[in-house]
């Protein structure tokens, strides 16, 4: 790694590292942003790098809020008289417990996720492009409306995680933290990943599935152990969620399809598919662009983000880095020989 | 839709600098924040609220304003659209709170969100006044600073209950033989509506013959209603907010569905009477207040006095009943007004938040006073029948001012 680069990678982990202090205003969006990157990696590892555009990506990360909170209770009390309704007592946990909880839940989240992504995926992975798509849409959308109806769950009423006890300022640094942390892991991660043999196989079952299996490659194996990894970290993502948000419910918060599970596939797609980099731009652009309009342009938000998809796949097809990598292709190691030297030669 | 609340809360709120900026030049301003549904599928309601807050800011600077010590403070809300989210909910508060420095908070729209919103005003310290959010779930996680000015949900349809039961004597039956049909949607609010029911009910020994869950988007319940057919109950029981109440009176009509008595909430946010006419009729409907109760309070005067003032600063509200969505947001707004003045201060939060607990006062929406736990335990609710496109107080018996008509035309 060149030093100009090593620099970079400093300052903007410094950056990181610096953000709830240089805006301590905005630490939960910035949480937010951390957690816009994580699900925007994760949906490129099979959108992007292997060619299974999923819409259910959702599904992970509402099952990572009802897996963690599920084990943060019922370490300490019993679940269907945390989640009556009716109750009168009232729960309370110290901070002991809570982090206890917040520690165990999000790692079993992320290894329930990972596993019912194993579980599941060979039923998916027989679908290719829209169908596997809808299909998965479909998966999240039916657990939803499962979940929701599950009263040991909260139902429709949702579930309350407890409350920190301690500083708040306190408490939004750890989740900011986390999500930080979480996402620096997981670019390091992809970074190392994608350059192995593994990467490079399923980069080979997205640009021809049948010719990867010809050489030899046990494509389903490779689209199994991705999903699996994306999930598990959408899965701790939505655990740690849960803590952050307090309350959520299944159809609007947890699996909501219609929201963050459309907002990963156009961070992506903005940002530019199957690059490492191009989702955590897309992720940072998409999130500013959001903030933005739904303070600036109430009533009309929405009609902007329309217009921002449009704009996207009419103008910038292969994302912003696709852009850059075909104006400024030397910037991305690709040495084009310029016309007048072809003349010359 | 989004435009046209733009719009018509602008022209309040111009309105309102208009009225406000003679009389109160030397008023400070007590800034609130609410984030409230202006979008998506509690929008109906999020506007009866916004309405509801706007209006009692406007009364109260004409009667002079709050009065801390020597000076007055006039009321300012920030606003922002939960798009009836709440994950989006929780965002705007903390917003709210960081960004806009907002002190005192006003309530959202509807249980599900204020769940979501009063764990951030919680963290924060921030008292939170609210009027939409009746589920008995928000008041049993310990919040010292949420405040609910309206009766919880499990109340709501219990008079149905009992006049079921008292229906079932009169002709010579047993309580015990009375079928309960329930269908609610699938949120907090409802659920604990549904909680009340049921637990009446079981009560009378009364049987549950449909418990169903209406479907998300609240637009259609065929399915349900062609069971409801099928099993023939003695009491219908539907809950879903202004969007729940508006499928069921139009599909019942639709589908024919003939059942003696038929109890919902939301009636009048959902203009039942204005939208269907004949097809709401004998209709029995929840509400927290009604225009015609004798409460009232020296801002508003009486109730009758209140809902002739909001008709006309609100024209739109002139053909139809004042929803109570809007006279409990009004009211909500007064118990601040009321707290500020005990309080003596602006600025001493804790002190504000010890003033709004020891609330004690009566208003033209009904007597205010909070448990330990924050909700409003001095204020019955009442149940209405649309008799002849009038809504008219059946029960409880204290408060009715009409005989029950049964069976439902």
């Amino acid at each position: 790694m060149s030093m100009r680069k090593l620099a970079l990678y400093g300052a903007l982990l410094l950056l990181t590292v610096a953000a709830p202090f240089l805006f301590p205003a905005y630490q939960t969006q910035l949480a937010t942003l951390w957690l816009m990157i994580i699900v925007a990696l994760t949906w490129d590892m099979t959108g992007g790098q292997m060619g299974y555009n999923s819409l259910g990506n959702i599904f992970f990360y509402g099952t990572g809020m009802y897996v963690g909170a599920v084990i943060t209770i019922t370490l300490y009390f019993p679940l269907a008289e945390y989640t009556d309704a009716s109750r009168s007592e009232t729960f309370t946990f110290t901070p002991e417990m809570y982090f206890t909880g917040m520690v165990l839940g999000t790692l079993g989240a992320g290894l329930f996720c990972a596993l019912s992504a194993y579980a599941i995926g060979p039923l998916f992975f027989g679908l290719r492009g829209p169908y596997f798509a809808i299909g998965t849409l479909g998966l999240a959308i039916a657990a939803g409306e499962i979940v929701s109806n599950i009263d040991i769950l909260g139902g429709g009423q949702g579930i309350s995680m407890p409350v920190y006890g301690g500083d708040f300022e306190v408490f939004k640094k750890i989740i900011y933290y986390v999500f930080a942390a979480m996402g620096v892991v997981l670019i390091v991660f992809l970074s190392w990943f994608y350059q192995t043999r593994f990467g490079k196989a399923i980069n080979a079952i997205r640009d021809d599935e049948e010719k990867a299996e010809a050489m030899g490659i046990h494509t389903l194996r490779y689209k199994l152990v991705t999903w699996a990894i994306s999930a598990f970290f959408v899965g701790m993502a939505g655990s740690i969620s849960a803590f952050q948000l307090i309350h959520f419910e299944p159809l609007e918060t947890a699996y909501q399809t219609i929201n963050l599970g459309i907002f990963m596939v156009v961070c992506v797609l903005l940002g530019g598919k199957g690059t490492l980099w191009g989702p955590v731009i897309g992720a940072i652009l998409f999130h500013v662009f959001k903030e933005v309009t739904w303070n600036y342009l109430l009533g009309w938000q929405w009609v902007a983000l329309g217009a921002l998809i449009v704009v996207i796949v009419v103008f910038f097809q292969d994302g912003l880095m696709g852009w850059l990598r075909h104006r400024k292709p030397e910037w991305f190691g690709i040495r084009v020989e310029s016309r007048e030297a072809r003349a010359s030669a | 839709m989004t435009l046209r609340i733009g719009l018509m809360s602008f022209t309040a709120a111009a309105a309102l600098a208009l009225a406000g900026a003679a009389a109160a030049e030397e008023c400070g301003t007590i800034t609130l924040g609410a984030a409230i549904s202006l979008t998506g599928k509690y929008a109906t309601n999020g506007y009866h609220t916004q309405n509801g807050y706007e209006f009692a800011i406007r009364k109260i600077a004409e009667a002079g304003g709050v009065k801390v010590g020597d000076k007055c403070y006039n009321f300012k809300v920030i606003y922002y659209d939960d798009e009836s989210k709440g994950d989006r909910g929780a965002t705007l508060a903390e917003r709210l709170i960081n960004q806009d420095g907002v002190q005192y908070m006003l309530g959202p729209y509807s249980s599900g969100l204020t769940a979501a919103i009063a764990p951030v005003t919680e963290k924060y310290k921030i008292p939170m006044v609210e009027a939409e959010g009746a589920s008995r779930s928000l008041f049993n996680k310990g919040y010292r600073y949420l405040f609910a000015v309206l009766s919880t949900s499990e109340q709501y349809l219990a008079s149905a209950v009992d006049l079921a039961a008292l229906m079932a004597e009169k002709s010579g039956k047993s309580p015990s033989d009375v079928k309960v049909a329930v269908a609610v949607e699938n949120d907090p609010f409802s659920l604990d509506v549904r909680a009340g029911v049921i637990e009446d009910a079981e009560g009378y020994g009364m049987q549950i013959v449909v418990d169903e869950k209406l479907p998300r988007d609240l637009s259609d319940m065929t399915a349900i209603l062609t069971k409801v057919k099928l099993v023939r109950p003695d009491l219908l029981v539907v809950s879903g907010h202004s969007k729940g109440a508006a499928t069921a009176v139009r599909q019942i009509a639709e589908q024919g569905v003939s059942v003696p008595m038929i109890a919902m909430t939301h009636c009048e946010a959902a203009d039942i009477v204005g939208n269907f006419g004949e097809a709401a009729e004998g209709i029995l409907c929840s509400t927290q207040w009604a225009e015609t109760l004798k409460y009232e309070d020296p801002i508003f005067g009486s109730a009758a006095n209140y809902n002739e003032e909001f008709k006309a600063a609100f024209p739109e509200y002139a053909d139809r009943a004042v929803p109570y969505q809007a006279a409990q947001a009004s009211a909500a707004v007064l118990v601040y007004k009321d707290a500020f003045e005990r309080a003596g201060t602006v600025d001493d939060r804790e002190a504000v938040r010890d003033a709004i607990a020891a609330t004690d006062m009566m208003t033209f929406y009904g007597p205010i006073k909070f448990d330990e736990t924050g909700k409003n335990i001095a204020k019955p609710m009442v149940l209405r029948q649309i008799q002849n496109g009038q809504y008219n107080v059946v029960a409880p018996p204290e408060f009715a001012s009409h005989e029950l008509i049964w069976p439902r035309p």
